[in-house]
């Protein structure tokens, strides 16, 4: 079976970390950039919150822009909690082009409805 | 198979009424005459659902929630692209599974149409150039090679508009929801949001009976049972018919189904007791208090 990027909201973090028996930590997430710190930066979700992210050399995000992060579920250094370290990421530009909600209802489906989306990991 | 979904198209649309049902003498296809050409259903999946669809028997066409789906759209993520002379293959990633879409490159169009579409054959520039890792929505037919799946794409195109990724997802699902358990219930023409609405948040209580409705009345009356015999009971129930009700041949050609996949419908419906068989064992009405 091919990878399985499961779509999440900040909330499902802590269920897709590693310390948890799940086979998968990669997961996907919308956010729009609102902070750049050299190697790491914060994505803000619609109203669901913020996640931090560990970048790569190679991603190129801009502040403002929204942006879909594929990504491994890690700890971050210094015991701030759980964020993503970034394996791919794709800029869809303006944010406002996006309805957030329809995002959380895709989360909330693809998560209730799980047989045609993910291969079920219990 | 796709008789009721167009229905339900309609019921999306604002269609007032009990959201789905039969209208009478809208399909005249005769049950053996059904072939890939006349089912022209396009049918919204997640590749994992393409990965997932059945043969029930070789070359049998592919089924997905024992729905046959032949012409299928997705979208996602592509991950490699692969041009050869005679077609381009293109691997696709919707973060559920990956399948390749191959599109045949069709000489004639390549070279001689450049009208506004931009690279009309597959593989050409234009502004409807398919980028790596870029968003793309395929059209085409499940298909296999050796054991290897993929799909026959008709149409790839770029997707440049979030919205319209999300969108598709949930109406994989909504399409599912279909499949698996009827038609919304409760219809009162709300229109997309509604419909999908309910579908997601009626599902409270866990498990596949009592979900959709076929409309008020069958929805409660029907306990959990295959798509095929909701479908014969939805049209036991809106066909005109004398008292003798209706017969298993006349019930399989006005629903494009051959005839074992009635006759295990009405079994499964003549079990649950909502159905009797009235002149003869293939005759039957809808038993009515």
């Amino acid at each position: 079976m091919s990878l399985q990027t499961p779509r999440i909201l900040p909330a499902h973090l802590v269920a897709f970390h590693p310390s948890t028996a799940r086979s998968s930590h990669t997961v996907r997430i919308l956010g729009t950039v609102t902070a750049l710190r050299g190697d790491t930066a914060t994505i803000t979700c619609g109203n669901n919150g913020d996640v931090t992210l560990i970048l790569k050399p190679d991603s190129h995000l801009q502040m403002g822009k929204l942006v879909e992060i594929i990504g491994k579920v890690t700890d971050l250094d210094g015991g701030q909690g759980v964020g993503i370290r970034v394996l791919g990421s794709m800029d869809w530009g303006n944010p406002a082009d996006c309805d957030y909600k329809i995002y959380e209802q895709v989360v909330n489906a693809s998560h209730r409805f799980k047989t045609i989306f993910y291969d079920s990991d219990e | 198979m796709d008789s009721g979904f167009n229905n339900y198209g309609g019921s999306f649309g604002g269609g007032g009424g009990g959201g789905g049902g039969f209208v009478p003498g809208e399909m005249n296809s005769p049950a053996g005459g059904k072939s890939d050409y006349n089912n022209a259903t396009l049918r919204p999946i997640t590749v994992k659902q393409a990965l997932d669809a059945i043969q029930p028997y070789p070359e049998a066409p592919y089924q997905i929630d024992s729905a046959e789906a032949v012409s299928v759209t997705f979208i996602g993520q592509v991950r490699n692209i692969s041009s050869q002379s005679t077609n381009v293959t293109y691997k696709i990633d919707d973060g559920t599974g990956e399948i390749e879409a191959k599109q045949w490159i069709d000489s004639m169009t390549a070279d001689t149409m450049d009208t506004d579409d931009g690279g009309k054959g597959p593989g050409q520039p234009g502004k409807n150039q398919i980028e790596l890792n870029g968003y793309a929505r395929v059209f085409g037919k499940l298909k296999s090679f050796g054991n290897k799946r993929f799909v026959g794409a008709h149409c790839v195109r770029p997707v440049t508009n979030i919205n319209e990724v999300h969108c598709h997802l949930l109406e994989a699902t909504a399409v599912h929801l279909f499949f698996t358990r009827g038609p919304p219930g409760g219809g009162k023409g709300e229109g997309a949001g509604g419909a999908l609405g309910g579908g997601l948040k009626g599902e409270g209580a866990k498990g596949d009976a009592s979900m959709g409705g076929m409309d008020d009345f069958a929805g409660k009356g029907l306990p959990a049972m295959s798509p095929v015999a909701r479908r014969v009971f939805s049209l036991l129930k809106t066909e005109p018919q004398s008292n003798e009700g209706l017969h298993a041949q006349l019930i399989a050609a006005k629903l494009s189904l051959p005839m074992p996949d009635v006759a295990r419908a009405g079994d499964e419906l003549l079990t649950a007791g909502v159905i009797f068989s009235t002149v003869d064992e293939q005759t039957w009405a809808i038993l009515e208090f």
